[in-house]
């Protein structure tokens, strides 16, 4: 039982040169989960692919808590019910897409990033495979939590390449690891605790091409008493003026303290399965 | 666009003139399919982009991008370019054909490549690269698998496809695919910098160091590992590898593959110029022969593979930040208040990656406050692995498992016996006249059981479950075939021999070399034959073996048949048996040879084995079988067997002449027939029959063979013709074992193949324990 009430927002924006926005966002408060992906494949590839990303993985999560689809004892029994959870979401996404893309030429060489959290208890667990990334704001700080899988940031971790660098590589498009590109994905799985007043941010590297950190943590900080939607739009603004090369996509979750329950809620809280 | 999917509809279609034929390759851009130019009747290649990309502008001029900078090209060593352009939707490049083969081909069929031959080859190749680079071209995926190579040996540069590709994206579409490819990259292309010319010389450089080797200049777990050796490991020396190598040319390729472009050979001409010069020296000194240190460049020495030295290469790099990383961690578990670690950006967070199928996350260890929990389990799988290996030790397994070979041993001798018991048991229901066949099966058709016969029957059937049983026990396993056989023969041996004693091996030795052995040496070669032909696996030598006792089993087989009466080459069929028999034997060599026959099925072998021995046998005997046959045909048509159409009709029992004269007339007619021979009982039957023949043969069928004939007559006139047939070819077919049958009774050969068996038994079950594969 969270101790924390959860805001939700999600803003994504085309840019100022694409055609197509190929970013899929998806919050939910009822499962409490926000999903950022970011598609490629050329023709209308890359917006199914992200879509069928997002949408999996929600269907797949809300069939769980229904009840009406099972996780087998045997996929990954170490993990806690909510990284089994995820994971199991994410991984049939991934099988979707491609499937998909395996069952037409047009689709074939299709894919997405995803990056998804969710919360249990007072952790915030995420699932996460590609270039989009999660940010976390905290005590007037901002930090990435996620791992691009890009080949730049593959050079990073070596020690080839330093972070300033790899931020303005040609590299850094290149993708070591998404969905729909194989049929086994590797997914990083992330679990960590949060605070009340704590902000996260999802975001598709669209968002982060056009701001630094430092203009990020600053926006944050500034808009503390705005509401999350609107701080959430105006990063993407933001972003879009001094970029604006790429779909630009957001999720942003504020973690507030909990409001007390009306008496309504409690009932249905008394009667709801957990 | 449509859905359609190029494969389909693009076969046979006409593009700017040119009917595609088939399809050649396809990439991540689009196919190249071979075509015919119709207006010129010459065979060219036409590219064609993907459908999916053909709404994507980017996708098109790049693509067409590709069709313009070769199109400036013109050069003997770059593929020529005819026509670009869209038609029914598809872009498309016409470009000249080359029959030949890739440079990657050409290694992988001929393993090692002259070094002259692959100076030659990369003498082209360079000049033409320089002709890209003057004009400001770079090729960016130089590999071997990019070299087309003609009849004539004439290398030609293709796929100048991402020629442009990184300068127009500026990195704004996202894709899983690196420009250029993992194991010829150069450094800077890996690190996404920009690029020159010299680039492509790096690619070179790796691309000379494989083809001269064999072996890619770096090797990883996976594409990124390799890229990064690209990056950061040390220069690999071809000249360890392959020791033939001039030393200057080993060196060039290290210049090549410099980490530094200016370190490399800056353009093409150089390079290419560079060999010529210290090719023309190498001439100079192996014809006047004064160098001490001659290098023969026409031999090739075989190439060695070496081991990485674990000096600075990227695994041992890999392995000490690791450990750092763990001390990092380690510390800052105890710091309790901040949340993010200030080295965050060189460690990710928490990165519990899990190939979800495939294998298991660890557990993550207790939350410890202010940190992520499961980096240190995280780090400490990935750590584990780099980790020596143990040495296996000593298997004391395999000298455990030869006690059980005495075990064995007394085991394949109560089996022996106890069908050897049951055979002597039912010895009694063999008759003579029966063919082989009908005789194995006589005791369980007998309609009066011998004493003690079903007692010792389900004795043997509970020996059967113990031989199927004992294949569980590793060192038995694959004495289980040998057990049966040991087991049939040992019936067979009771069953026909019943007046020899068990196991008197007295006076075998002088017979070893009569041809009815044949027999025996028939069956254990066979037997071997296909024990091997049920391996899964066969080594060279083992192959060899198996050929050569496949070719021995059916060459026994003929001999072994071998009769005094020549096949019956007239029927159309028998004629053919003995190219069939050959050609099976044939294919089961074959399946023996290739790997893939026997790794994707032992039976295929077996059976291949089995038919042409049936091939063989049958082909042999025919000869035996016909005769009776016709001989059985003609007596039967002359022996009046007292036709009637009317069943009342009475026979005279006592008058025999009277007999025949009274039935002579009807011999013919079939219909509603009636044999009154049938009405007469056995001995009767048999008495009529002996005289019959003796009055149309006179004495030319010996008196052992009349209960025979006599057998086989009245089957025919009980069932028909066709059962007399059968029964002659079921005679024909056990004939050479029969007549083994009868000198065994006198020489012990059943002894002697049990003894063989039995033998052959223990030292193929202790060759198992010794050669196991599961090591």
């Amino acid at each position: 039982m969270s101790t924390f009430d959860i805001e939700f927002a999600a803003v994504t924006d085309i840019g100022k040169i694409r055609e197509k926005n190929e970013d899929s966002v998806l919050i939910s408060s009822e499962l409490g989960l926000g999903v950022v992906a970011d598609g490629m494949g050329g023709h209308s590839a890359g917006e199914i692919a992200s879509n069928i990303a997002v949408h999996v993985l929600e269907e797949t999560i809300r069939k769980v808590n229904a009840g009406s689809l099972k996780m087998p004892d045997t996929f990954l029994p170490k993990l806690d019910k909510i990284e089994r959870k995820l994971l199991m979401a994410a991984n049939l996404a991934n099988a979707a897409i491609y499937t998909t893309a395996q069952a037409s030429a047009i689709y074939k060489m299709m894919g997405t990033t995803l990056t998804g959290v969710t919360f249990d208890g007072d952790n915030a667990v995420a699932v996460h495979v590609g270039d989009s990334r999660i940010y976390l704001y905290r005590d007037k700080k901002l930090v990435q939590v996620t791992t691009d899988h890009s080949l730049a940031m593959e050079h990073v971790r070596r020690g080839l390449l330093t972070k300033a660098e790899a931020d303005k590589s040609k590299i850094q498009n290149v993708l070591t690891r998404a969905m729909g590109i194989k049929k086994n994905v590797e997914f990083d799985l992330l679990k960590f605790p949060v605070k009340i007043g704590d902000i996260m941010v999802l975001c598709s590297d669209g968002l982060y091409k056009g701001l630094t950190e430092k203009q990020m943590q600053e926006l944050l900080e500034k808009g503390q008493n705005t509401p999350l939607v609107k701080l959430c739009k105006q990063l993407v603004r933001v972003s879009n003026d001094n970029d604006g090369q790429d779909n630009i996509s957001t999720v942003m979750i504020k973690i507030l303290p909990a409001q007390p329950l009306t008496l309504r809620q409690k009932i249905k809280r008394f009667f709801s399965k957990s | 666009m449509s859905d359609k999917n190029p494969k389909e509809s693009l076969i046979g279609t006409d593009i700017s003139g040119c009917e595609i034929l088939q399809k050649v390759a396809e990439g991540g851009m689009g196919a190249v399919y071979k075509a015919r130019h119709k207006a010129l009747n010459r065979i060219v290649c036409v590219k064609i982009l993907s459908p999916a990309l053909a709404n994507d502008k980017k996708a098109v001029e790049l693509f067409l991008s590709e069709a313009r900078a070769v199109a400036e090209l013109d050069h003997p060593n770059i593929v020529n370019v005819y026509n670009v352009g869209k038609e029914r939707g598809y872009y498309f490049i016409v470009m000249s054909f080359i029959e030949g083969q890739t440079l990657s081909i050409m290694l992988k069929r001929r393993k090692v490549l002259p070094v002259n031959l692959v100076l030659d080859l990369f003498d082209g190749i360079l000049k033409g690269l320089n002709v890209a680079h003057e004009k400001g071209i770079i090729h960016r995926d130089i590999k071997p698998s990019n070299i087309l190579i003609n009849s004539e040996m004439h290398p030609k540069i293709v796929d100048f496809g991402i020629a442009k590709k990184v300068d127009k994206d500026k990195g704004t579409t996202k894709t899983t695919e690196l420009a250029g490819t993992a194991y010829f990259i150069a450094p800077e292309q890996a690190l996404g910098r920009d690029l020159d010319t010299r680039a492509d010389l790096y690619s070179i450089g790796a691309s000379m160091y494989y083809v001269l080797t064999g072996q890619f200049p770096y090797n990883g777990k996976n594409t990124i590992d390799i890229i990064q050796k690209h990056i950061n490991d040390p220069v690999p020396d071809p000249s360890k590898i392959r020791k033939d190598l001039p030393p200057w040319l080993a060196q060039a390729i290290q210049k090549l593959m410099s980490k530094d472009p200016d370190k490399r050979f800056q353009t093409a001409k150089e390079t290419y110029l560079f060999f010529q010069k210290m090719r023309a020296e190498d001439q100079l000194r192996l014809k006047s022969g004064a160098s001490g240190s001659v290098i023969d460049l026409e031999t090739d020495s075989s190439l060695k593979i070496i081991k990485e030295s674990p000096v600075t290469n990227t695994e041992s790099i890999k392995k000490k930040r690791h450990e750092a990383l763990l001390k990092d961690t380690a510390k800052s578990f105890n710091q309790s208040k901040p949340v993010l670690l200030p080295g965050l950006n060189e460690s990710p967070a928490a990165p519990v990656r899990s190939e979800a199928p495939k294998r298991q996350t660890p557990p993550p260890p207790p939350p410890i406050p202010g940190n992520y929990p499961s980096q240190n389990a995280a780090i400490n799988a990935e750590v584990s692995p780099l980790g020596d290996t143990p040495k296996e030790p000593f298997r004391w397994r395999n000298l455990i498992d030869f006690a059980w070979l005495p075990v064995l041993m007394l085991f394949s001798l109560l089996v022996s016996y106890t069908f050897f018991l049951f055979g002597k048991i039912c010895s009694v229901h063999v008759s003579p006249n029966l063919g082989f066949i009908a005789n194995l099966v006589s005791p369980l058709t007998a309609s009066q059981n011998a004493p003690y016969q079903l007692p010792v029957a389900g004795v043997c059937l509970i020996m059967l479950a113990a031989v199927f049983a004992s294949s569980s026990i590793r060192a038995f396993a694959r004495s289980t075939m040998g057990l049966l056989v040991i087991a049939f023969i040992s019936y067979m041996a009771g069953l026909f021999t019943p007046q020899v004693p068990y196991w008197d091996i007295k006076g075998i030795g002088q017979f070893i070399f009569s041809p009815e052995y044949s027999l025996c040496y028939f069956v254990i070669a066979g037997m071997w034959a296909l024990s091997l032909c049920w391996r899964t696996t066969l080594t060279k030598a083992e192959a060899f073996l198996g050929t050569a006792l496949v070719v021995l089993t059916v060459v026994l087989a003929y001999t072994a048949t071998g009769l005094s009466i020549a096949p019956y080459t007239e029927g159309a069929f028998i004629k053919w048996l003995a190219f069939l028999g050959l050609l099976f034997t044939l294919c089961t060599v074959y399946y023996l040879t290739t790997q893939k026959g026997v790794h994707s099925s032992i039976v295929a072998p077996t059976l291949c084995l089995l038919a042409a021995v049936a091939c063989v046998w049958t082909y042999n005997i025919s000869g035996l079988a016909n005769t009776m046959n016709t001989t059985l045909k003609v007596l039967a048509s002359k022996i009046n067997a007292g036709e009637v159409s009317h069943p009342s009709t009475q026979i005279d029992k006592e008058d025999d002449v009277g007999y025949v004269s009274v039935f002579q007339s009807d011999a013919f007619s079939h219909l509603n027939t009636f044999k009154r021979i049938n009405l007469l009982s056995p001995e009767e039957k048999y008495k009529y029959l002996d005289k019959q023949i003796t009055i149309f043969t006179k004495d030319a069928i010996p008196q052992s063979y009349r209960p025979l004939m006599i057998e086989m007559l009245s089957a025919y006139y009980l069932s028909g013709p066709s059962r007399m047939t059968l029964l002659a070819w079921d005679y024909a077919l056990g004939y050479p074992i029969q007549n083994f049958n009868q000198n065994a009774q006198n020489n012990n050969a059943y002894y002697f193949l049990l003894t063989l068996l039995y033998w052959f038994g223990i030292l193929g079950c202790a060759a198992n324990i010794v050669f196991r594969e599961d090591a």
